[in-house]
């Protein structure tokens, strides 16, 4: 496992109508961490994201994933090393079965027969789907919480050392949010998790970093932050509801 | 076109043991597309070939066990695309001419071209269904790649199939919400809506698109999809595969012979 797996130093990035969605953004994440990465809509999380996965290739500043800088001739060992989650798993999930979608990335990396059944069925079992039967459903009749199992399944069967969720716990209801929360504790990984869901972040990730208008102003311990109401309201976020209703606090 | 396909439930009848059924999907692909090639090359009035050619497909129709009704009707909508094409084919010169009517006329010729083509084609529209009905659309697609078609149109072909239900669901959402805001009015003014609709529908599928590749890319897509080594075909496969060729073979020279006579 590579000590340092996320290495960002003074990276920015403008889009094509000039909008600057990232100013020098310095990040470094251990391995093993987690972190969550919070801020208002268009703060630049998803853009940020991206790059971890050389999906956008840094303008300025620089980009290290595990050993290899962000360039197109490392982008399959980088994209082996972070694994991504979209936020819609109807985006991420394109082919026809389950089975088939999460046999898609360790196919491209070339392995077959039974090694690559036993990398499905272990993907499968960890988000605890049954591969017996789920295996042969069709992706577009789950419900949302299994279709964002099978992404996260598609993702872990590659054996990333990173895994990057752009907002994972949107759109689910409480009980699969919950069932998510303790399926992401579970994961050794380093994780990097982009969310709106404030409780989320203070449940899984000592770790915060608040993005505001492309750039990082807090970078700490999430408790600290999140229980800073003043500063939050400052940056477009609101404190979590377990902070405002401490009665909502309960651990699990 | 494929909006008769209710709730995309397509392979109805794919869960059945039969010995057709038993076949390896790319050999049923494989029988049918013989089959079709078959209906479809014979020249026009061998009936006696489209006559054995109909045993033939009643015969495997009754082996697979198919749904009937579900299969008639969905032959009986598409024939009706293909129905307005044929009549054209009636009104053409040739032979001799049974029926006029100022410059239309109604000629032999053109009773044996509408009466041939249109058995070519409710035969093979009868094929094809028993193929999708009996085989699921998975199967079929990795039987496509199996016998070589380029992966990247398998590819293609699979995303349609995968997104044609969630594009249904959101055109049908924005119907609602349409509807829902008391969507009504003059007709110019309802296909106005509904044709912006469509656009939007097409400009999301196009940022869809994008997002879909990203999420491939993230995976290590390179470009080409994967494909999966070839299974060998067992004796039923190879049996099932000379039938088909010899009934193909045996329904030509009897046509020809008939005619010869």
């Amino acid at each position: 496992m590579h000590h340092n797996p996320i290495l960002i130093e003074n990276l920015s990035y403008a889009y094509p109508d000039g909008t600057h969605a990232l100013r020098a953004i310095n990040l470094s994440i251990q391995a093993t961490e987690r972190v969550a990465l919070i801020g208002a809509n268009g703060s630049g999380k998803s853009t940020l994201l991206l790059h971890f996965n050389g999906l956008i290739s840094p303008q300025t500043g620089k980009v290290m994933v595990g050993e290899w800088s962000v360039e197109p001739q490392h982008f399959k060992e980088i994209r082996n090393f972070v694994g991504v989650v979209f936020q819609n798993p109807d985006d991420q999930l394109f082919m026809p079965t389950v089975w088939e979608d999460v046999a898609f990335g360790p196919k491209n990396l070339g392995w077959k027969d039974s090694e690559l059944n036993h990398r499905v069925e272990r993907a499968m079992t960890a988000v605890e789907l049954e591969l017996k039967l789920y295996g042969e459903r069709n992706v577009n009749n789950l419900s949302g919480g299994e279709k964002k199992r099978v992404a996260i399944a598609g993702v872990l069967a590659m054996h990333p050392q990173v895994l990057v969720f752009d907002e994972p716990s949107a759109q689910l209801d409480p009980r699969s949010r919950r069932q998510l929360i303790q399926l992401l504790k579970n994961l050794s990984e380093t994780q990097v998790i982009a969310t709106h869901d404030l409780d989320l972040a203070l449940e899984l990730c000592d770790r915060t970093v608040i993005l505001s208008q492309g750039q990082i102003v807090y970078d700490g311990q999430t408790e600290k932050v999140l229980s800073n109401s003043e500063f939050l309201e400052q940056h477009a976020l609101e404190t979590p509801l377990s902070y405002s209703r401490p009665y909502c606090h309960i651990n699990y | 076109m494929l909006l008769h396909i209710g709730a995309f439930h397509v392979d109805v009848d794919s869960k059945r043991t039969t010995p057709w059924h038993a076949l390896a999907p790319r050999t049923r692909l494989l029988c049918a597309v013989l089959s079709v090639f078959a209906i479809a090359l014979t020249p026009n009035g061998h009936w006696l070939t489209w006559a054995i050619y109909g045993i033939g497909v009643a015969g495997v129709i009754l082996l697979a066990r198919v749904t009937l009704p579900v299969l008639l009707k969905r032959v009986g909508i598409e024939f009706a695309f293909v129905g307005v094409v044929l009549l054209g084919t009636l009104f053409q010169p040739g032979g001799e001419v049974l029926w006029s009517w100022g410059w239309l006329q109604i000629t032999t010729e053109g009773l044996t071209v509408l009466g041939s083509v249109t058995l070519k084609v409710l035969l093979s529209l009868l094929t094809l269904n028993v193929l999708i009905l009996t085989t699921s659309i998975p199967a079929l697609l990795h039987a496509l790649t199996v016998l070589r078609t380029p992966p990247l149109l398998v590819a293609i072909l699979a995303s349609m199939y995968r997104y044609i239900g969630v594009l249904m669901g959101e055109l049908n959402a924005m119907r609602r919400a349409a509807a829902a805001r008391n969507f009504s009015g003059s007709n110019r003014w309802q296909r106005l809506v509904v044709g912006n609709m469509i656009g939007a529908l097409f400009i999301r599928t196009y940022e869809r698109g994008e997002r879909v590749y990203q999420a491939m890319l993230a995976r290590g897509y390179t470009g080409l999809p994967p494909v999966d080594d070839v299974p060998k075909g067992n004796w039923r496969d190879i049996l099932a595969l000379t039938l088909t060729l010899i009934w193909a073979l045996v329904g030509q020279l009897a046509g020809t012979m008939i005619l010869e006579l």
